[in-house]
């Protein structure tokens, strides 16, 4: 309702995603529709053979007539089952079909948005995409048309079946559907106001989950389980209270109403009037039959609509999420790939590698959001053999600008050339075998070590991976595995935060790419791997263009060129001596380290 | 089923449960009872009595009403069983969740957790307000039905009860193959989830394979696999269901063949025969919805497993008499006496429920570290704990090591000391702190704290006792002066300040517009790693607690902030004992001991000066350390080749 000029409806957006899949659907509820119908053929057959020997005192019924119709209404009933059986069928490949390629839909529509976007994302939001939105949407592909057509059409023949045998005994039969549907249609209006409270409360106890459990640790440690214990405990009443008061006053009319449309009390309606109407001479005892076996039938639409609604609901729900992750800008590709770039005739790695490439910054604006900036006016040339040092406050912005190259975002303004090409003229997977980088979170596949390695160069000989890992401080921790380089990641190889960083730097190693930019690259690793990482990233770093963040400035005190960032901005740059002897920023920061280095150097 | 949910609820809820069960098997029989008396009142109806009818008609219009009453009253029991089950689960859940060590609480089980509470308690109590009528009828109703019509015509109901074992035995056959389906749809469900999950977070790696790399093929394979086990599924599904439907009609056909036959016989009784078929369509129909059923009720059944699996998980043992902890608010002595500690392995789940766990759990992790400065391990890791579920994240071995990840530490530390504790990753640093906080108890050996064994404090005591800031911080989604007040709720707010300034969380208050009130977001995820260090930090300080466990409590912090941390930690020396686990030097040299781990034992210990004299295993460490060369481009390729310093080095202290 509000959302009514915002976007097009969900429903469209599921009516859209399903198009694939229209015509299996089509046939699927053109089985159903055939199958309902044979479903009713045993009733009549029940009808024909009543007929055939009511009321008794009659002539004597024709042995083949009688076993004729028995076995029509086998026969039918096993036909509908088969028929029924096809529909579903049916329905549930074009379902697979649909899943996979949703599935596959998104995963490649993914692969294109910038990885700034997977930043600000919580995976649990993809993963609630891909997996669970599609899954909803599973009963409204596989099934709610079947239902619908069933719902439809079982009734529709039934009545004007009905209707013909004795319009007045129809029009009772009805009476308490009606009833039953306005009971219904009543209560939905309630329901809803309800349904917000009763999210609200499970929300609350999802959350007092989320701190009681996840925080159990810390709230222990204070002593302050119990409190956590005791939210927990209120936020859970809190949900049965309200979910009771939510619910009590629907509850009774959904009790009282749904016993109209029971079985046994529409038989009593049915039978009741059929007696009556018998004993009125308006009908005779055998047409009263067809109500009987078919009169139940009938609330088949209005039980259905309950489920299908609600059902309806939550897939045109998730088909507009999904909808709108497809939606999600993709990283600008370039048209046609420049292939005649100044510096790279040809994008060949080795090449490129030993003629090394120039990074420029000009005029690079970046913010997350348009009002508070985190980059401003940032211009900076990387040369190709060496090693560029980022460093400044916490906050200054250094991660973003780092994020920049292999373009996590595009700059708001300004431009980043790589040998003289723009970033965004330059085809992703060209770019990402030009820009190496190993940030603080390492997220591993699920792969063996070595395919981990050489995820950007899957081609490396066993030599050149294992020269990667040595280079990298963690070949002996690989052999030490059980499967030594086939380990697969979370299975047999459980690696700290400073190997899995490790485990990176020497994909970086081995992808061999001109540029490596490396974010606190050595946060996490022991301080003898540390010493021995550096050693060899500075070895492999040769020829090559680098950016480095660090924090501890004695670290980076021999880069070729060291930028200072406050707030966004390049406050100071220069080397090492030149930014102390300057007496900013720098020199601020370094006088901080420095008492650190002086303590450990004792 | 049923019985499952009976054993999980407390007997409160299990009386009423039964109660309601009574009345729903009640509400089942009066609704076949209703159906046999179509019986005599088709009978007199379709033979033209219509007198008789009526006065059946009557009798059966009362058994109506009884069973529309019954109905009702089901009806409304079944809702408030259901939502009273729900709170009763959550109760007994949160009691039971208290009693665990904070050991038991692995990134997996926590996803699993979060996913039992919500979604696992409503399931049960959707079974038991909308499945369990159904269930029911679907087998009182036909019983009493066959009663009735072997009273009234045995040879048809020798030809109904004749169909029931071979509607049975359809039933179990596609139900057995159907669950094996089912479940290996989820596995591979659970498998293409956790893919979803990595391929969201480890993009930008992934993303280097380029388009046609490992990093699009892993994905991909489990979607493809995912997508083979639903068809799989629905190959053994549809036909199936088919099967079974069509066995009941021919179940059905067959006792519509014997009416035939009897209404060909001189003595029939035709308007008898012919309610006989009326109420035989009524005997198939709650059969013929059993298979529906069986398929909604298969996903809680797991649900339902993993309820009991935690509340049968074993508390942490109580003390019967605790003794009360001997030390005051001063520093306390901390001991470890021969500790042997190896971490449990894992409960013997499927793998299906596990790898479905690490996606819910990497899911629930990422939520928290989302901050790009993160310097949190739980994201990653949760896929080390898929494999052994043993919270052994960032430090101590795997389940399958064969050595303990403690071997038999012994160590003291003087009260008001500060030790620090060094060695490689994985050689038990970490587990060696939280054994101290008795996240786990030993397996052999004792940890005192005051002289006291940490087993024989009561809870409070044990808690009153340490503070601790952990690799993985974790923060409440309130403000930062909740965070921090989480220390001490009743501490002033110069005590706060003074805390504040101490873990350098007055400069993050000053910068943020709101300060103390910014709200850190869930897990803290709107601060970044060091920030969220320093908001632990401070909460631990606050607390003043006689012993602070500081695990890299200061790995993300910028080194301005650092220092400044570090001068406030060093301050504690002698108000606090000290135990850090820290990677820097300057912070290592500076305590009066420290502990040099390896594989799981304490290979030297002493002062600073006292170790790099003894030439061992620190002096090793220390000299790598001050040797860390800074980034240059040097003409390092002529360097002598590392590997051979590293094969040196390393595998000593490896080994």
């Amino acid at each position: 309702m509000q959302s009514g000029e915002r976007a097009p409806k969900p429903a469209d957006a599921f009516r859209e995603l399903s198009a694939p899949i229209r015509g299996a659907l089509t046939l699927a509820a053109t089985l159903q529709a055939f199958a309902t119908i044979a479903g009713l053929v045993p009733f009549a057959a029940g009808f024909e053979l009543a007929r055939e020997v009511l009321p008794p005192g009659g002539p004597a019924p024709d042995h083949d007539r009688l076993w004729t119709i028995t076995f029509v209404a086998i026969g039918a009933a096993v036909v509908h089952f088969v028929l029924a059986g096809l529909a579903i069928a049916v329905s549930h490949r074009a379902d697979a079909d649909l899943q996979l390629l949703l599935r596959r839909r998104i995963a490649e529509h993914l692969s294109r948005v910038p990885l700034g976007w997977f930043t600000e994302t919580n995976s649990g939001t993809v993963q609630q995409a891909l997996q669970n939105d599609i899954d909803d949407m599973h009963y409204v592909v596989a099934h709610a048309r079947l239902d619908l057509t069933a719902a439809i059409a079982a009734p529709l023949a039934s009545l004007s079946w009905l209707f013909s045998v004795n319009w007045a005994l129809a029009l009772i039969t009805l009476a308490p559907i009606a009833g039953f549907a306005m009971a219904q249609k009543a209560l939905l209006g309630g329901a809803r106001e309800q349904m917000g409270a009763v999210a609200g409360a499970m929300a609350k106890v999802n959350t007092a989950v989320v701190e009681f459990v996840q925080g159990s640790a810390a709230l222990k440690t204070f002593g302050q389980g119990a409190g956590a214990h005791r939210r927990f405990d209120d936020a859970a009443d809190e949900y049965h209270r309200v979910f009771t008061a939510g619910n009590a006053p629907i509850l009774r009319t959904v009790s009282l109403s749904t016993g109209f449309v029971s079985p046994v009390a529409m038989l009593l309606v049915i039978l009741a009037g059929g007696t009556l109407l018998v004993e009125a001479g308006q009908t005779t005892p055998v047409d009263v039959l067809p109500f009987v076996l078919l009169g139940l039938g009938l609330t088949a639409p209005v039980q259905t609509a309950g489920g299908a609604a609600a059902a309806l609901h939550s897939a045109s729900a998730a088909a507009g999420r999904v909808r709108d992750l497809l939606a999600v800008p993709t990283l600008p590709e370039p048209a046609a790939p420049e292939t005649t770039a100044p510096e790279t005739t040809a994008p060949d790695l080795a090449y490129s590698a030993e003629r090394g490439l120039t990074v420029e910054f000009r005029g690079v604006d970046f913010a997350y959001r348009p009002e508070s900036p985190v980059l401003r006016g940032i211009n900076l040339r990387l040369a190709p053999g060496t090693v560029t040092a980022l460093v400044g406050p916490s906050g200054a912005g250094k991660s973003t600008l780092a994020a920049l190259l292999p373009r996590f975002h595009d700059p708001s303004a300004g431009e980043i050339r790589i040998g003289g090409r723009d970033l965004r003229d330059i085809p992703s997977d060209e770019l990402y075998r030009l820009i190496g980088f190993v940030f603080q979170d390492i997220a591993l596949p699920r792969a063996t070590i070595a395919d981990n390695i050489r995820l950007g160069r899957p081609h490396a000989t066993l030599t050149q991976m294992v020269r990667a890992a040595r280079a990298a401080a963690i070949h002996d921790r690989i052999l030490d595995l059980p499967r030594g380089y086939d380990s697969v990641i979370g299975i047999d190889a459980n690696l700290s935060g400073g190997e899995r960083q490790r485990i990176a730097i020497a994909r970086a190693l081995l992808a061999d790419a001109p540029i490596l930019v490396l974010d606190e690259a050595t946060a996490f690793a022991d301080p003898d791997s540390e010493a021995a990482i550096q050693r060899g990233l500075s070895r492999l770093a040769t020829g090559r263009t680098v950016l480095v963040i660090a924090h501890r400035l004695a670290s980076v005190a021999d880069a070729d060129l060291i930028v200072v960032l406050d707030q966004g901005s390049v406050v100071e740059r220069g080397r090492h001596d030149q930014l102390l002897a300057a007496g900013g920023l720098y020199s601020r920061l370094w006088q901080v380290a420095g008492a650190q280095k002086a303590e450990e150097a004792v | 089923m049923i019985r499952a949910i009976l054993r999980v609820v407390d007997p409160e809820t299990r009386v009423r449960l039964r109660r309601h069960i009574t009345l729903v098997a009640a509400h089942a029989v009066a609704t076949g009872s209703c159906f046999v008396l179509l019986l005599p009142l088709l009978r007199s109806l379709l033979g033209g009595d219509t007198g008789t009818a009526g006065w059946w008609l009557l009798g059966y219009a009362g058994a109506t009403v009884v069973t529309l009453i019954l109905r009702y009253q089901a009806s409304m029991s079944g809702f408030r069983i259901g939502i009273a089950t729900i709170n009763a689960l959550h109760h007994q859940l949160g009691d039971h969740l208290m009693t665990l060590p904070v050991g038991w609480f692995t990134p997996g089980r926590i996803g699993r957790l979060g996913r039992v509470v919500g979604q696992g308690t409503k399931d049960v109590a959707g079974i038991i307000a909308h499945l369990l009528d159904p269930l029911l009828a679907a087998t009182a109703v036909p019983t009493v039905v066959v009663i009735g019509v072997t009273v009234v015509d045995w040879r048809v109901g020798l030809a109904l009860v004749v169909t029931v074992p071979v509607m049975y035995a359809v039933y179990r056959l596609t139900a057995r193959s159907l669950d094996a389906a089912t479940d290996a749809g989820e596995a591979a469900a659970a498998e293409a989830n956790a893919r979803v999950i990595e391929f969201a977070q480890a993009q930008p790696v992934l993303r280097t394979s380029g388009s046609g790399g490992i990093g699009r093929r892993l994905l991909d394979d489990a979607l493809r696999e995912q997508d083979q086990a639903i068809r799989r599924r629905n190959r053994v599904e549809i036909p199936g269901r088919i099967a079974f439907a069509t066995t009941v009609q021919l179940g059905v056909g067959l006792v519509l063949a014997v009416v035939t036959a009897l209404l060909l016989r001189a003595d029939a009784n035709p308007a008898e025969l012919i309610a006989i078929v009326v109420l035989v369509a009524r005997f198939a129909e709650p059969v013929a919805a059993l298979a529906g059923l069986a398929s909604a009720s298969r996903t809680t059944r797991a649900q339902l497993r993993r309820i009991e699996e935690i509340l049968g998980a074993p508390a942490l043992p109580e003390p019967e008499s605790p003794v009360a902890a001997a030390h005051g608010a001063g520093p306390v002595e901390v001991e470890f006496d021969g500790v042997i500690f190896r971490y449990p392995d894992a409960d013997p789940t499927t793998t299906a429920v596990r790898s479905h766990d690490a996606a819910h759990a990497a899911a629930l992790a990422t939520g928290s570290d989302t901050a790009s400065d993160t310097a949190s391990d739980t994201a990653s890791d949760t896929a080390s704990d898929t494999a052994s579920d043993t919270g052994s994240d960032a430090d101590g071995g795997s389940g399958d090591d064969p050595r303990p990840t403690l071997d038999g530490v012994s160590l003291r530390c003087a009260p008001g000391t500060t030790t620090a504790v060094v060695g490689l990753s994985g050689s038990g640093k970490t587990t060696l702190l939280r054994l101290a906080a008795r996240f786990f108890d030993v397996d052999t050996g004792r940890v005192r704290l005051g002289g006291v064994d940490v087993r024989d404090l009561s809870a409070a005591d044990l808690a009153a006792s340490f503070s601790m800031v952990m690799q993985d911080v974790y923060l409440f989604d309130g403000t930062i002066r909740e965070n921090v007040l989480l220390g001490r709720p009743d501490a002033g707010d110069d005590e706060l300040a003074d805390a504040a300034s101490r873990a350098r969380v007055d400069e993050i208050v000053e910068r943020l517009p709101e300060g103390w009130d910014t709200r850190v977001g869930e897990g803290g995820a709107a601060l970044s790693g060091g920030e969220r260090q320093r908001v632990s930090l401070a909460r631990a300080l606050l607390k003043r607690a006689p012993l602070l466990l500081l695990d890299e409590a200061t790995a993300a912090i910028d080194p301005a902030n650092e220092d400044a941390i570090s001068r406030a930690i060093a301050d504690l020396s002698g108000q606090a004992t000290l135990i850090i686990v820290a990677h820097r030097l300057h912070t290592i040299a500076a305590a009066d001991s420290i502990a040099v781990l390896a594989g799981g034992r304490i290979v030297e210990s002493g002062g600073h000066d006292e170790l790099l004299a003894h030439d061992g295993h620190y002096a090793r460490l220390w000299r790598s350390r001050a040797e860390v060369p800074g980034w240059r481009l040097t003409d390092a390729v002529d360097d002598p080749p590392a590997d051979d310093a590293l094969d040196d080095a390393t595998p000593a202290i490896y080994r």
